[in-house]
């Protein structure tokens, strides 16, 4: 004979895998989805003064990597792990220059997925060196 | 007991679809905040870049500080560069955004903004765009699937 307990037990057992599979992920996947936007929005603004700057000086310069090191640490970003790319390495007045910063970022979801994304910035000021 | 039991699977039933609006909902606003803000970035650089450049003979003349007369198309140049990292998202070609840009050059200071009604105390490059963005999430739950974003950004050299 079954009591009513029993079968409550089991309503409840159902309701928390239900809520575990489902809102679990869901709230992993918010979070995950907030931090990838702010790491994004903060490279970006790196890569914004960084091209600014690789115009100033010219192109690709120890100066400009030494800036966009110290700028990444002020923002919470590792920058041994960011790939900076300039193009062309060396500008003249008027000449665009572009600054890519990369990063590999590993996002994971429970019970749904795990990978990694490219987080890209990319921004292109003009060379400001021997007007 | 039992028909409690009931109940909650048709709560569950109910709220889940709700649940799954309110995170596309949440997720593609998320989103068009990003797009807003590399835009911004864009518009930003762009006259920032065409302010950097001076009328030089202008300048060695009388000292003042002149744009270069090309300076608004510089900005709708450097737009269109900086805004190709974000041209998957868009439902125009950068080219054709920056194209329809309103772009106005205020080579001597002061002066006066017919289109924002601003007045600027030194020489001014100011750029108005209108970026739509592919909004598809927004699609979905039956709002427009294509967002269109309005960029300001004015820049004055030091």
């Amino acid at each position: 004979m079954k009591r009513w307990g029993d079968e409550d037990q089991g309503m409840a057992t159902l309701e928390t895998t239900l809520m575990v599979v489902i809102l679990v992920p869901l709230l992993f996947a918010i979070l995950q989805f907030g931090w990838l936007t702010q790491r994004w929005l903060a490279q970006d603004g790196v890569a914004l003064q960084a091209a600014r700057y690789a115009g100033e000086l010219g192109g690709d310069r120890p100066e400009l990597r030494s800036y966009v090191a110290e700028h990444l640490r002020l923002v919470g970003i590792e920058s041994s792990r960011v790939v900076i790319e300039v193009e062309p390495a060396y500008v003249t007045w008027r000449q665009p220059v572009r600054v890519s910063l990369r990063t590999e970022e590993r996002i994971a979801v429970p019970f749904v997925f795990s990978t990694s994304v490219t987080v890209r910035s990319t921004a292109v000021a003009r060379g400001e060196v021997g007007r | 007991m039992r028909d409690e039991g009931g109940t909650a699977a048709v709560t569950t039933l109910v709220m889940l679809p709700l649940l799954l609006i309110v995170l596309i909902g949440t997720l593609e606003l998320g989103a068009l905040r990003v797009v807003a803000h590399r835009a911004a970035a864009a518009a930003d650089l762009a006259t920032i870049v065409a302010v950097g450049d001076q009328d030089q003979n202008e300048l060695a003349r009388t000292g003042t500080l002149r744009l270069a007369a090309d300076a608004a198309e510089t900005a709708r140049e450097y737009f269109a560069l900086n805004l190709s990292a974000t041209a998957h998202v868009l439902a125009l070609s950068v080219d054709e955004i920056a194209a329809s840009a309103d772009v106005a050059s205020f080579p001597t200071a002061p002066s006066f903004d017919p289109r924002t009604g601003g007045r600027y105390e030194r020489p001014t490059v100011r750029l108005i765009a209108s970026v739509p963005v592919r909004t598809p999430g927004f699609g979905v739950l039956f709002l427009p699937a294509v967002t269109t974003l309005t960029i300001r950004s004015a820049s004055s050299p030091r």
